[in-house]
């Protein structure tokens, strides 16, 4: 269960402040699938890298599972993103020196993983239909076939929320249906809570429950 | 459990990325740690030579009879030599004076040509193997044992091998070691016998030899001391000629601190250079990792996002800034020993020094100090950069990347 207080983000560009997220409150619970639309500009990924810890709000708290993450240290912090939540990004995030394989496999280097690694990635490797690329580098694939390695990498540690912006943004329909499929079975079989980040009305139609973005504030859709 | 990715081969990946960069880096610490290296080896090599004592260092003060001290001293520094006799009963005397330590004789023979292979000159220094203290310093390196009957050593130049038996005005003697080269060609070219040895050879030589030779028992050439402790040299030599009629005692201190005074100067220039291009190596290395940290914002974002603690970014940029430097500094290490091997002779030749490698622990220490400081100018170079790549903001540095 996620629960989001009061969240605030400004920032401040050649004097002008703006609340790029303007006083955010809302709640998610285990296994829900939420999706929020809005304009570009509208805070959308700024909101989402302060749930998932990776800016620090202005005021505010996220708290999952009790606990609020902007009052962990850098460690609690960083097993949090390890271990609990994935980030699914609009723009490409693979690491440029690592094959498919390595890339999906690479949180395990920053984290205690003892349960079986190679496996699961090559399993998902096929479930996002690249299990053929698993040496090729990022540079060697598409911008669709890296958005899925990147799909594939945010469920290698099997956690509990994944937070994905535009994660079917450069994908065809078909290809856009099977990763839903796939989001839809994670969240069916083991309970994985999403946040969806998506202009794609096709996409926030299947959430559960949709929110609006606009100039910072959330509103139910 | 299948294979996992390491921060190490994170680091080693990316260093192969910009492989050019990386090679250039890596060069930059060669250069100094080989200058480095090769500085304090030679340095120390030097030193070391200065402890065992050469032949003319080894003695605190020669004494030469009067009337031959410009050749002895001729022969000593610039190694012409000759030879020259005097009384036997100067070194009991010498024995006798105030702030003398040690006294041993040596015989100086004139050059004699050997010719059953080869026609060269050689001078033959004949010494007292239970008194001396100069050579034997040189021998027990080499030969690990005391020098008896015809038993013989040659000096680097003398184009022997262990194990001949070569003719010295009619004797036949037994080549049982040569000598590392020291730096002197009076010494180089030179063939160390026994006293004993030399007077036989002597009195024999009337019936062997073609070109027979003098040498009565109680003569010798020059007797070397060593001063006790509290004494200067200087100051027992001036003793010994007032003491002893018809001789001539020269310090050898004056050319010892010649000689430290060269290194000293020298020892100062090549830190001082040092110094400064490791200096230079380090502000090119830890601004080549500022600038790679930049470029590498976005990624190191993302690692971050991954799980990545900022122990584990900092541990990513110093590992890829010491992997660079080690392997410079073993670059190093080896052009560096290669440039001292490569000029050893001009060295040997421009100090007139002897020049012995230090023992095996001291260059473990040398070698283990070369691979120490290399790590630590990674280390140094990168700790700012690291610092700066580890407190990057997630987002921040994923948004600028972009
Ligand atoms: N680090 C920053 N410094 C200054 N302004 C920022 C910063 N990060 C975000 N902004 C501003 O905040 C606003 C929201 O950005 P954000 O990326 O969250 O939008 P978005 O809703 O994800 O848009 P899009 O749909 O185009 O991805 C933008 O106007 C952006 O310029
Ligand atoms: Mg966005």
């Amino acid at each position: 269960m996620i629960e989001i207080k009061d969240l605030t983000k400004t920032y401040t560009v050649g004097g002008q402040v703006s609340k790029v997220v303007d006083h955010v409150s809302f709640k998610l619970a285990k296994g829900e699938i939420v999706s929020i639309i809005g304009h570009s500009g509208s805070g959308k990924t700024t909101l989402l890298s302060l749930i998932g810890g990776l800016t620090k709000p202005d005021s505010g708290s996220v708290i999952i599972g009790g606990k609020d993450i902007w009052a962990m240290d850098d460690a609690g912090l960083s097993g949090f993103r390890n271990r609990m939540l994935s980030f699914i990004f609009q723009f490409s995030s693979l690491i440029p020196t690592l094959t498919a394989f390595e890339n999906v496999v690479l949180p395990a280097a920053f984290g205690d993983y003892k349960e079986e690694i190679t496996g699961y990635a090559k399993e998902l490797l096929d479930t996002v239909g690249l299990g053929d690329k698993m040496n090729s580098f990022p540079s060697q694939l598409s911008g669709g076939q890296q958005r899925r390695i990147a799909i594939a990498r945010a469920f290698i540690n099997r956690p509990e929320i994944i937070l994905a912006d535009e994660p079917t943004g450069d994908l065809d329909e078909e290809t856009e249906a099977e990763i839903m499929a796939l989001f839809k079975n994670m969240n069916r079989e083991r309970e994985v809570t999403f946040l969806l980040v998506t202009h794609s009305s096709e996409l926030a139609g299947q959430a559960g429950r949709q929110l609006r973005m606009s100039s910072g504030l959330v509103s139910a859709a | 459990m299948g294979k996992r990715i390491r921060i190490f081969s994170i680091a080693v990946k990316n260093l192969r990325r910009k492989i050019i960069r990386t090679v250039l880096l890596l060069l930059a610490v060669t250069v100094v740690t080989a200058a480095l290296f090769s500085a304090t080896l030679f340095i120390s090599s030097m030193q070391n030579a200065l402890k065992i004592g050469t032949y003319r260092l080894g003695a605190d003060v020669l004494v030469v009879p009067e009337k031959y001290a410009t050749e002895a001293r001729a022969a000593l520094l610039a190694g012409e030599p000759t030879s020259f006799y005097m009384d036997r009963a100067v070194l009991e005397k010498a024995k006798r004076v105030e702030g003398v330590k040690a006294a041993t004789p040596q015989l100086f023979i004139k050059p004699a040509s050997f010719t059953c292979c080869y026609n060269v000159d050689v001078f033959l220094i004949a010494f007292e193997p239970e008194t001396d203290f100069t050579i034997t310093p040189w021998l027990e390196k080499n030969l690990k044992k005391k020098l008896t009957g015809n038993e013989i050593i040659a000096g680097r130049t003398v184009p022997v091998l262990v194990g001949d038996s070569i003719p010295f005005y009619g004797t036949l003697f037994n080549v049982v070691g040569t000598m590392e080269p020291t730096g002197m060609k009076f010494f180089d070219q030179s063939v160390f016998m026994t006293m004993d040895a030399a007077y036989a050879m002597a009195a024999s030589s009337k019936e062997n030899a073609m070109q027979p030779i003098t040498i009565e028992r109680n003569k010798i050439s020059a007797v070397l001391i060593k001063v006790q402790d509290g004494f200067t040299p200087e100051r027992v030599a001036i003793r010994l000629e007032h003491d002893i009629d018809g001789i001539k005692a020269i310090a050898s201190e004056e050319v010892i601190n010649t000689v430290r005074r060269q290194l000293g100067g020298l020892m100062k220039g090549i830190l001082a250079i040092s110094v400064v291009l490791w200096v230079l190596a380090l502000l090119m290395l830890g601004f080549a990792f500022y600038m790679i940290v930049n470029e590498r914002q976005r990624e190191l974002g993302l690692l971050r996002a991954m799980g990545a603690r900022k122990g584990h970014i900092f541990r990513l940029i110093v590992l890829e800034a010491i992997l660079i430097s080690v392997s410079g500094g073993i670059a190093g290490l080896i052009g560096g020993s290669a440039l001292l091997l490569g000029f050893k002779g001009l060295i040997i030749s421009s100090f007139k020094l002897p020049y012995l490698l230090p023992p095996v622990p001291v260059l473990m220490e040398l070698v283990a100090g070369a691979v120490l400081f290399s790590l630590m100018t990674g280390l140094i170079a990168s700790l700012i950069p690291a610092t700066l790549a580890s407190s990057l903001e997630p987002y921040e540095a994923i948004r600028k990347g972009e």
